[in-house]
C-alpha cells in the first residue's frame, strides 16, 4: 500500500505540465474552440512529449507504460482543460494492443504512438445511451471482407480522426472493427460540444472494415472502463485547477470593503469544495490501481469511481461558478469553461445515475477498498 | 504505486485476526454486532484482555510497553477490531491523555499513571467542554489555584462520555487570567475520588447517559498532578487532538456497519428497493471513498513524503457517515424503528418486540445518538473552518 509516486513518475507530470503551462494557455485554447475544437498541432506536441504513445509497447514504438502514468497525463491535461483527445488515443492503443491481430496492430500502432494517426472510439448510438450492449450498426462479410452500415454519434474528432474503431453486430453478437475514415460509404458532420471540443456523427454505408475481435463487448467494455479512469483523473486536474482559481478569486475580489474569502459562508463551500477533490482524488487513484484486475473487480471500481467523481465534479463545477458571482457566469472568464468541462465529463462513458445503478447492482454482503 | 499490503503487512493483519478471534469473548462482539447495550464490564473486560496482550494501547511506542506499530499496522489492528465487533477501545486513557503523558509529563507521572493505562485497570474521563466552552474550548473558566503543593479546583465540566464510571479525569483549568485565554490553561490529572467532585449523569435524547457533568468544589489536587509546565495546558490538548489523526474517521466501523445495514434492509424487505437500495449504494461508494482517504494519509505517513493535511477532512466525512447508516438502517425498519422499549437493547431480553424482530430495538436509538458525531471533536462547521484555511489561507 502506497500511494507515492516514483521519480520517473514525477518526470512526466512536470513534464506534462511545463507544457501545459507554457504551451497551452487560456488564449490558444480560446483560438483553438473558436476555429472547430480541434488543432492537430496541438497534438504533434503531444506526440512530442510521448503521451500519444504511452500505452503502446515499445516494440511498436511507444512508451508501454501503465495506468499510473497515464494517470497523471491525464490529470495535468486537465488542468489545463486541453481540447485534444489523448483518453481516446490511450483507449484506442489499449483496444488494438489487447485485441487486434498482429498486422493491424503493426500497421496502426506505430502510427498512433508517432501522432500520425488518430484512432477514436466510435460506440455511441441514438437510443442506446449509456448500454454497451446496445448495438443497432450492423456488419457483413462477404468473400472475407467486411462492411459495417449505420450510424454513430458525438464521436470525439469524428471528422478529423484516420480511422475508428465501431462496435457492430456481426452475427447477432458486437464484434468491433477499425474503419478508416477515408474508406468508400463514410460521412462525417463535424460540431463543437458545449466543452469546446470537437466531435462528430460518423453514418457509414456498407463502408470497409477490418475486424479486430469479435468478442466485441468485452473489449468495449475495456474500452469504456479505460475511458473512465481517464474522465477521473482529468477530472481531478480540472477540479484542482477549478478550485485555484476560484480560491485566488476570493481573495482577490473585494465586497463590503474587504475580501470576499473571509466570509464564513463562501469558505465553507471552498472547505466544502476541496472535500469533494480529496475524495476524487482518491477515488481516481482506485479506479487506475484496479483497471489491470479481473473483469468483476474493475467494473465494480469504475463504477464507484465514477458516481464519487460524478457527484465531485457536479459540486466543484457549480460551487465555483457560484462563488465567482456574476464573472462565473461570463463566456469571457476562465472559470466557466473548467464548469463546461467538468459537466461534459460527467456525462462521458456513462453518467453519475448510471455508474450509481451499477455500484447498486454489484453490492456484495460486504464492502472495502479490498472487496 | 501500489494498492495492494505489503505480504508482511498482509502475514500482520492474519496474526491480529486470528489472535482477536480467539480472545474476543462472543457475549460482547454479539451486542456490538446487534447494537445492543454494553456494560461497563464489557467494556473493561475487552480491555483488559487486550491490555494483558499489550495491545491496549495499540499505538503506544516500545519504550512506553507499546508495540511500536507503523500508521498502517495500527490501521490493520483498528480494522480487525471493528470487523470481529470489539467494542470500541475507551479512548481517554489509551489514545488521549497516555499520548501527553508521555510526551509532557515526567518520568514520575508515568510510572504512576501509564501501567494502569496500559493494563486497562484505570478508567479515565475527559475533562474539557464547560458549559460555556464548546467550540470555544480556550475559554475555559474552571480554576485551579495553587495552595502550597495543592492545586484548589472549582468549577464545571460538562458532556464528560462515560464519566459515571471515571475513575480519573484529564481536566483543562484556568491558571491564570493573564494574557490570550489559550496562556493561561494547565493541564491536571484530577482523582475523581476526591472530595468535592461530583458526577451527575445526562440523560440523552435516546434515553441512555452517555454523558456526564462533573463538578469541582475546592477539590483539592497535589500539585504534582500537573502535566508539564503551568499555563502551557493548550499545547498539550493540542498534541492530543492532532493525535491519531485517521482514528476519527472510523472507516472501519463503518464497514461493518454497512453490512449490518445490508443485513437489515434484506429482512426489512427494502433490499430490492430500487429507490433505497440506491441509498444504501451512495453509502457504500462514501465509505470506500473514505478509506481511500484514510489509507493515503497512513501512506504518506509510512514514505514522510506527501504529508496530507486532511484531518478535518476525515473528521467531516467519518461523521457524516456515521450518522448516514444509522439513518438508514431505522428507515429500513421503517414503522418497526419506533417503539421505544428500554430494556429491549440489552441482549437476551426476552420479550416480544412490536414487528417480531429486536434487532430493530436499537435503530432509533442510534440514529438519535449519532447526532453528537458532526457536534463534538470539533464541530463539523469549525472543521470547514479549519479546512478553509488550507484552501484560502
Amino acid at each position: 500500500m502506497d500511494f507515492d509516486f516514483s521519480e520517473d513518475q514525477e518526470q512526466l507530470r512536470d513534464a506534462v505540465r511545463k507544457w501545459v503551462d507554457k504551451g497551452y494557455d487560456f488564449e490558444r485554447r480560446r483560438a483553438i474552440v473558436n476555429t472547430g475544437g480541434f488543432d492537430r498541432g496541438v497534438y504533434t506536441e503531444l506526440a512530442e512529449l510521448g503521451l500519444t504513445g504511452l500505452y503502446v509497447s515499445e516494440e511498436h514504438g511507444g512508451m508501454g507504460m501503465g495506468p499510473v502514468e497515464a494517470m497523471i497525463a491525464m490529470e495535468e491535461l486537465g488542468r489545463g482543460i486541453v481540447l485534444e483527445p489523448l483518453a481516446q488515443t490511450l483507449i484506442a492503443s489499449a483496444v488494438l494492443q489487447t485485441h487486434a491481430p498482429a498486422d493491424l496492430q503493426s500497421s496502426w500502432l506505430p502510427r498512433i504512438a508517432g501522432g500520425e494517426a488518430i484512432v477514436v472510439l466510435a460506440h455511441q448510438e441514438r437510443g442506446a445511451r449509456h448500454h454497451l450492449d446496445r448495438c443497432k450498426v450492423e456488419a457483413k462479410e462477404a468473400g472475407g471482407q467486411w462492411t459495417v452500415s449505420g450510424t454513430k454519434s458525438v464521436v470525439p474528432v469524428g471528422d478529423v480522426a484516420d480511422a475508428f474503431i465501431v462496435p457492430a453486430l456481426a452475427g447477432g453478437q458486437i464484434a468491433l472493427f477499425l474503419v478508416e475514415r477515408g474508406a468508400t460509404g463514410v460521412k462525417t458532420e463535424g460540431y463543437v460540444t458545449q466543452d469546446g471540443s470537437r466531435a462528430a456523427e460518423v453514418a457509414l454505408s456498407n463502408s470497409p472494415a477490418q475486424l479486430i475481435t469479435r468478442d466485441g463487448l468485452t473489449a468495449l467494455q475495456e474500452a469504456a472502463d479505460i475511458g473512465s479512469a481517464c474522465i477521473c483523473a482529468e477530472g481531478v486536474g480540472v477540479m484542482d485547477k477549478t478550485l485555484a482559481i476560484t480560491a485566488e478569486y476570493l481573495n482577490t475580489r473585494k465586497q463590503f470593503g474587504v475580501v470576499i474569502a473571509s466570509f464564513q459562508a463562501l469558505r465553507h463551500r471552498a472547505a466544502d469544495m476541496k472535500m469533494q477533490l480529496e475524495l476524487a482524488r482518491s477515488m481516481s487513484y482506485y479506479a487506475s490501481l484496479k483497471l489491470k484486475m479481473p473483469e468483476a473487480e474493475r467494473r465494480q471500481a469504475m463504477a464507484r469511481a465514477r458516481y464519487q467523481l460524478g457527484t465531485s465534479m457536479r459540486f466543484v463545477g457549480q460551487s465555483a461558478v457560484q462563488l465567482h458571482g456574476g464573472i462565473g457566469v461570463t463566456d469571457e472568464y476562465i472559470v466557466s469553461h473548467y464548469f463546461k468541462k467538468l459537466t461534459q465529463l460527467e456525462m462521458t462513458f456513462g453518467d453519475t445515475l448510471h455508474h450509481l445503478g451499477e455500484v447498486s447492482a454489484r453490492m456484495q454482503d460486504t464492502a472495502g477498498v479490498f472487496a | 504505486m501500489d494498492l495492494a499490503f505489503t505480504p508482511e503487512e498482509l502475514a500482520f493483519r492474519d496474526e491480529i485476526r486470528t489472535w482477536v478471534h480467539a480472545n474476543l469473548p462472543k457475549h460482547i462482539s454479539d451486542k456490538v454486532h446487534s447494537a445492543m447495550r454494553l456494560t461497563r464490564e464489557d467494556m473493561q473486560t475487552w480491555a483488559r484482555i487486550l491490555g494483558k496482550k499489550g495491545w491496549l494501547g495499540y499505538g503506544w511506542p516500545k519504550q512506553f510497553g507499546g508495540p511500536g506499530w507503523t500508521a498502517v499496522q495500527k490501521h490493520l489492528f483498528e480494522e480487525e477490531c471493528a470487523l470481529a465487533g470489539a467494542p470500541r477501545i475507551v479512548p481517554f486513557g489509551p489514545v488521549m491523555v497516555a499520548p501527553v503523558i508521555m510526551a509532557f509529563g515526567n518520568a514520575e507521572q508515568q510510572q504512576r499513571f501509564l501501567p494502569g493505562i496500559a493494563s486497562g485497570e484505570v478508567w479515565w474521563s475527559q475533562g474539557y467542554s464547560e458549559p460555556g466552552s464548546g467550540s470555544d474550548l480556550a475559554s475555559v473558566k474552571t480554576r485551579a489555584e495553587r495552595k502550597g503543593d495543592k492545586y484548589i479546583v472549582n468549577g464545571q465540566k460538562t458532556w464528560t462520555t462515560l464519566g459515571q464510571y471515571g475513575e480519573w479525569i484529564f481536566c483543562l483549568v484556568r491558571t491564570s487570567t493573564e494574557g490570550k485565554p489559550q496562556t493561561g490553561i494547565s493541564f491536571l490529572l484530577v482523582d475523581m475520588k476526591s472530595p468535592g467532585v461530583t458526577v451527575r449523569p445526562i440523560k440523552l435524547l435516546d434515553g441512555e447517559c452517555e454523558v456526564n457533568e462533573v463538578w469541582f468544589d475546592n477539590v483539592e489536587v497535589p500539585a504534582e498532578n500537573l502535566i508539564g509546565e503551568e499555563n502551557k495546558g493548550w499545547t498539550y490538548a493540542k498534541h492530543l487532538l492532532s493525535h491519531e489523526r485517521t482514528n476519527i474517521a472510523d472507516v472501519n466501523r463503518a464497514k461493518r456497519e454497512l453490512e449490518r445495514l445490508k443485513r437489515i434492509a434484506k429482512a426489512e424487505g427494502v433490499w430490492d428497493d430500487t429507490r433505497f437500495r440506491d441509498e444504501i449504494a451512495k453509502l457504500e461508494v462514501d465509505i470506500v471513498a473514505l478509506e481511500m482517504l484514510v489509507l493515503r494519509v497512513l501512506s504518506a505517513e509510512k514514505s514522510g513524503k506527501n504529508s496530507l493535511d486532511i484531518a478535518g477532512l476525515l473528521k467531516i466525512k467519518g461523521s457524516e457517515i456515521q450518522q448516514r447508516y444509522t439513518e438508514l438502517m431505522m428507515q429500513a425498519a421503517g414503522p418497526f424503528a419506533l417503539p421505544f422499549i428500554f430494556e429491549a437493547m440489552e441482549a437476551g431480553w426476552q420479550g416480544n418486540f412490536p414487528g417480531g424482530t429486536v434487532a430493530n430495538a436499537p435503530l432509533a436509538s442510534n440514529y438519535f445518538n449519532m447526532r453528537k458525531t458532526t457536534i463534538y471533536g470539533g464541530s463539523n462547521e469549525v472543521q470547514r473552518n479549519i479546512v478553509s484555511q488550507t484552501v484560502l489561507g
